[in-house]
């Protein structure tokens, strides 16, 4: 921060924008400020804190749920309408990022900025389908989650991230999100694993398995969604699937050393589907 | 109508700011890559501690604007306009919290050097909810590392607060 110069602080997200777009002021956009505080680039001269902007509600708006970007980590664990979408899985993955300190001040904006292999909201938001609404130089503009670091959208220097939209359709879904840490309050997972799953008269009709910690990205993996999708979760389909998901981590695994991150993204998948009660399991429990 | 954007610039590498610190307006001058906590303490409020300085131990947890935050992350231009609670501004010797006296009475205190940091992040689960169950006040308490205690006292000792700051 040596070369900070200037401190702004915006109250509108236009405001903000201005800021971020106006190349002198060499700005740095910073929302809750945890890691990033201490990681700011030494070519940053302008610190512009995001924290003040109005962005930080949580509501229901027309089916979907709507997260502002300032909301913590901690409104987000609180919030009854994040509690009760879709298991309350968004609630459970705020509730097990780092301590109740880091939670405090953590935005969901921040933690979807960059990609990073850290966060733990972006294999959560891509399971659940999510879009993110931006404010960029051309004005207000959603895209999927998806494709929030394609070329040309670049939040936190080009754009400013309003708010996340969870669709309507994932309400009701049954999902889990596992975290694979050395501790709890670990930032760094060795694995985070999010499993959804829409059951229409026992079989699977919807199935999302979401793979993050592995790279700054976090990945599908397709071809155990595609063993679910439309299937009975009975022990077959379960064994095929966990394979296919192992599978899919041999390919994106950095180092072939890391083999047990297979078995236990593949143990964390057969405790999940078998959880669902359609095979004779234990009931989901309720988050 | 309010200004839409606030600025403050600095001058050879320090910013003026102004902030509440323990109910009261101060004007404090720091440098441009200096954390909330290294200023506090320069200036006086030495209750914040410095622990790990990365976030990752809580002995720096001040309330920043009414919420438990680590004091080593906020980079101190960044307090300007805030209110800010120090342990100095919860309780006195002579006159301690019910949280502090509390810490006390349970013998949750040994080195004592977390233990700011857990009144801290106990007062604001406290005055949000004046009956929490132990879940929650490990939840709560999860931030603040001590390395000389099991954390069973610390936690009897907020059950104990949250006693007696209920009203009869």
């Amino acid at each position: 921060m040596n070369n900070i110069k200037r401190y702004s602080f915006p109250r509108t997200p236009k405001a903000a924008l201005s800021v971020l777009l106006n190349k002198k002021a060499n700005a740095i956009a910073v929302a809750g400020g945890t890691l990033v505080a201490r990681t700011l680039p030494e070519t940053a001269e302008t610190f512009l804190d995001l924290k003040n902007l109005p962005l930080n509600r949580i509501k229901k708006q027309g089916g979907d749920l709507v997260i502002g970007a300032t909301a913590t980590f901690d409104d987000i664990d609180n919030s009854k309408p994040t509690r009760s979408w879709a298991g309350g899985v968004l609630s459970r993955a705020a509730a097990r990022c780092s301590s109740q300190l880091i939670r405090n001040m953590a935005t969901i904006g921040g933690n979807i900025a960059r990609p990073h292999s850290f966060n733990i909201f972006p294999a959560v938001l891509l399971g659940l389908d999510a879009e993110v609404k931006l404010l960029t130089r051309s004005g207000a503009k959603t895209c999927p989650f998806s494709g929030l670091y394609s070329p040309g959208i670049a939040p936190g220097r080009d754009s400013i991230i309003l708010e996340v939209i969870i669709p309507a359709r994932t309400k009701n879904w049954v999902c889990r999100f596992e975290k694979f840490a050395k501790t709890e309050a670990s930032w760094e997972a060795y694995l985070t694993l999010f499993m959804g799953v829409k059951i229409s008269n026992g079989s699977i009709c919807a199935a999302r398995v979401i793979v993050g910690a592995l790279s700054p990205k976090p990945f599908r993996a397709a071809l155990a969604e595609q063993v679910l999708t439309g299937a009975r979760p009975n022990p077959g389909v379960i064994e095929e699937a966990c394979l296919e998901l192992a599978r899919g981590l041999d390919a994106a695994r950095p180092h072939k050393a890391e083999e047990f991150k297979k078995e236990v993204a593949a143990s964390l998948l057969k405790r999940f589907l078998e959880s669902l009660g359609c095979s004779g399991g234990r009931k989901p429990a309720r988050m | 109508m309010k200004k839409e954007i606030t600025e403050i610039k600095a001058v050879d590498g320090y910013f003026e700011i102004c902030l509440k610190i323990n109910g009261l307006t101060k004007n404090l001058k720091v440098k441009n890559n200096e954390f909330l906590l290294d200023a506090l303490r320069r200036y006086g409020y030495k209750g914040a501690k410095k622990g790990c300085d990365t976030g990752d131990c809580g002995s720096c947890a001040v309330l920043f604007n009414g919420r438990p935050a680590l004091s080593c992350l906020i980079p101190a231009f960044s307090a300007h306009g805030a209110e800010v609670t120090t342990i100095e501004g919860v309780g006195t010797v002579q006159a301690p919290h019910p949280i502090q006296e509390a810490f006390v009475q349970a013998g949750a205190v040994q080195c004592g050097y977390c233990i700011p940091g857990m009144i801290i992040s106990a007062k604001h689960l406290l005055d949000a909810n004046p009956a929490p169950s132990e879940g929650k006040i490990r939840k709560y308490l999860d931030g603040n590392l001590c390395r000389c205690t099991g954390y069973v006292k610390q936690v009897e000792a907020v059950k104990l607060a949250a006693k007696k700051m209920r009203p009869d």
